[in-house]
């Protein structure tokens, strides 16, 4: 049955030499490294992502009136409801975690240079859309956390010059957060973003695979890869193919993340969702200590550092266009981290810092 | 550590098929909680009574109501004798209408016709309404 459902398939699409070229005579560098499966561990949590977040969609009601009590809704009164949005919510943070490990490894391997700038900006953008799904997120539950992180976070466009408050009322759909704030951020979060999501990752899995896999540059017989003048797509011959070798690793790898999950929905949910998760919006009571969530402190902090909110946001400004062009900034053709002193001299104290910053925040 | 006489393609076929078999068990262990999840409820409380206020109810007037989440009718038409029925047309699924004028049901649909009593008086419908048991409780009137 299956063979003649494969030749039907076969004789009309040609699908043999499709699975041929993608899977088993896909040939990758012969020391490809565990760190290079963080794109599938990616995508298989965006899925998750997608998936969990159209079943909510089933029982949340977008209003300020409702949206807190549908919350409540799903996570007593429907069956395995909090499951569902616990690995909603928890797997937002941990797809911002594998997020930073993929970017960390592009950037100690030198994988962003030339002539995989691209691939580098897109997944760059990717990052910054991934935040804007969290942030977009957060208000949804209509709780007391989302309400002042949301008012807090939308707050630091008021410290761009000129146009800050027209910035801050436009984000916000009104003066202060609202049911206006609620129903752009739903549009945005449910619609907007994913369709913008799933389109560059489209273009990013397209990039990564119409220009190859760039060789992990460790080993003796390493050298740099001569950039040509024109488009050239990089070979492995004699590399180990996608599938099944590769494939296992990428599997095993990503039920590794499944399982890190699944343990902190079940065994360390409050890590991520604090108590005030757990409190209707109050839009005239303030609780004590807002804070946003973990990726987003050291953007907080930052903003505190400085003696003024523009200077602050400046400097975020400039570090993230500086990371966004970078393939453009460092443009030597070396890959190897021990004969890039200076630049893994500044990856490090980026990481130091970034988490510096990030518990200075958190405990500020 | 490592044993020679098991090959590097035998440990990789090993680890895909094990792989693949936690990958079934996930895939079963999570279609139940979405099962679950989407299902509606099961019907909980389902015997309550629905309790109308006998006001609402005028002489050979019909008042309708949801009865567990289905529309239905409860009818005056003599003084205090009061009968309820299910307001789903048993043709097609319409929702029957009231005719003070006739005293009488009409479905909109395709124009099924129902008397006081439920029974079918004209039109397509193969069977009359479904009828529900209704008490008095003072000024309340009780259903289901």
């Amino acid at each position: 049955m299956l063979e003649r459902l494969y030749h039907f398939l076969e004789v009309r699409l040609g699908i043999r030499d499709i699975l041929e070229q993608n899977l088993t005579k896909y040939l990758l560098p012969n020391n490809v490294n565990i760190w290079y499966t963080l794109g599938a561990v990616l995508i298989t949590l965006f899925v998750t992502q997608f998936i969990t977040g159209i079943l909510l969609l089933v029982y949340y009601v977008p209003n300020p009136a409702e949206a807190f009590q549908s919350v409540e809704r799903i996570m007593n009164e429907v069956p395995y409801g909090w499951l569902i949005r616990y690995l909603h919510a928890v797997g937002s943070n941990v797809i911002v975690i594998a997020l930073l490990l993929h970017m960390l490894s592009v950037l100690f391997m030198g994988s962003y240079k030339k002539p995989r700038e691209l691939t580098w900006v897109s997944g760059f953008i990717l990052l910054n859309l991934s935040f804007a799904l969290c942030l977009t997120g957060y208000l949804l539950p209509w709780s007391q956390l989302s309400f002042w992180a949301t008012t807090v976070a939308t707050d630091a466009a008021g410290a761009v010059p000129v146009i800050g408050d027209a910035l801050v009322r436009f984000l916000r759909g009104g003066a202060m957060v609202g049911d206006a704030t609620l129903g752009r951020f739903f549009a945005l979060h449910v619609m907007v973003l994913p369709a913008m999501l799933a389109g560059l990752v489209g273009f990013h899995l397209f990039c990564v695979r119409r220009i190859g896999i760039s060789r992990p540059p460790f080993g003796e017989d390493y050298r740099p890869a001569e950039v040509k003048g024109y488009f050239h797509h990089e070979e492995h011959p004699g590399g180990i193919p996608f599938f099944p070798n590769y494939a296992i690793k990428d599997m095993a790898v990503i039920f590794f993340f499944l399982a890190g999950l699944v343990y902190l929905v079940f065994f360390a949910p409050g890590l991520f969702i604090p108590p005030s998760a757990f409190e209707p919006a109050d839009p005239f009571t303030t609780p004590e200590h807002i804070k946003p969530e973990w990726y987003f402190l050291w953007a907080y902090q930052t903003l505190k550092i400085f003696p003024s909110e523009f200077l602050g946001l400046a400097v975020q400004g400039l570090v993230m266009t500086g990371l966004a062009l970078l393939p453009f900034i460092d443009r030597g053709s070396e890959r190897r981290p021990g004969r890039r002193p200076l630049f893994i001299a500044c990856y490090i104290l980026g990481i130091l810092l970034f988490v510096g910053i990030s518990v200075w925040g958190h405990y500020s | 550590m490592t044993d020679p006489s098991i090959n590097l393609s035998e440990r990789r076929t090993f680890l895909g098929i094990l792989l693949g078999g936690v990958g079934l068990v996930i895939s079963a262990a999570a279609a139940w909680p979405v099962w679950r999840f989407l299902a509606p409820s099961s019907g909980e409380g389902n015997l309550a009574k629905v309790s109308i206020q006998r006001a609402e109810v005028p002489l050979e007037q019909a008042h309708f109501f949801s009865f567990h989440g289905k529309p239905a009718v409860v009818l005056q038409a003599a003084p205090g004798k009061f009968a309820a029925f299910s307001a789903v047309c048993t043709h097609l699924g319409c929702v029957i209408k009231w005719v003070p004028e006739e005293q009488e049901f009409l479905c909109p649909c395709h124009a099924g016709r129902f008397s006081v009593e439920g029974k079918v008086l004209g039109g397509p419908p193969p069977e009359p309404l479904e009828e529900l048991p209704v008490a008095l409780d003072g000024d309340q009137v009780l259903v289901g």
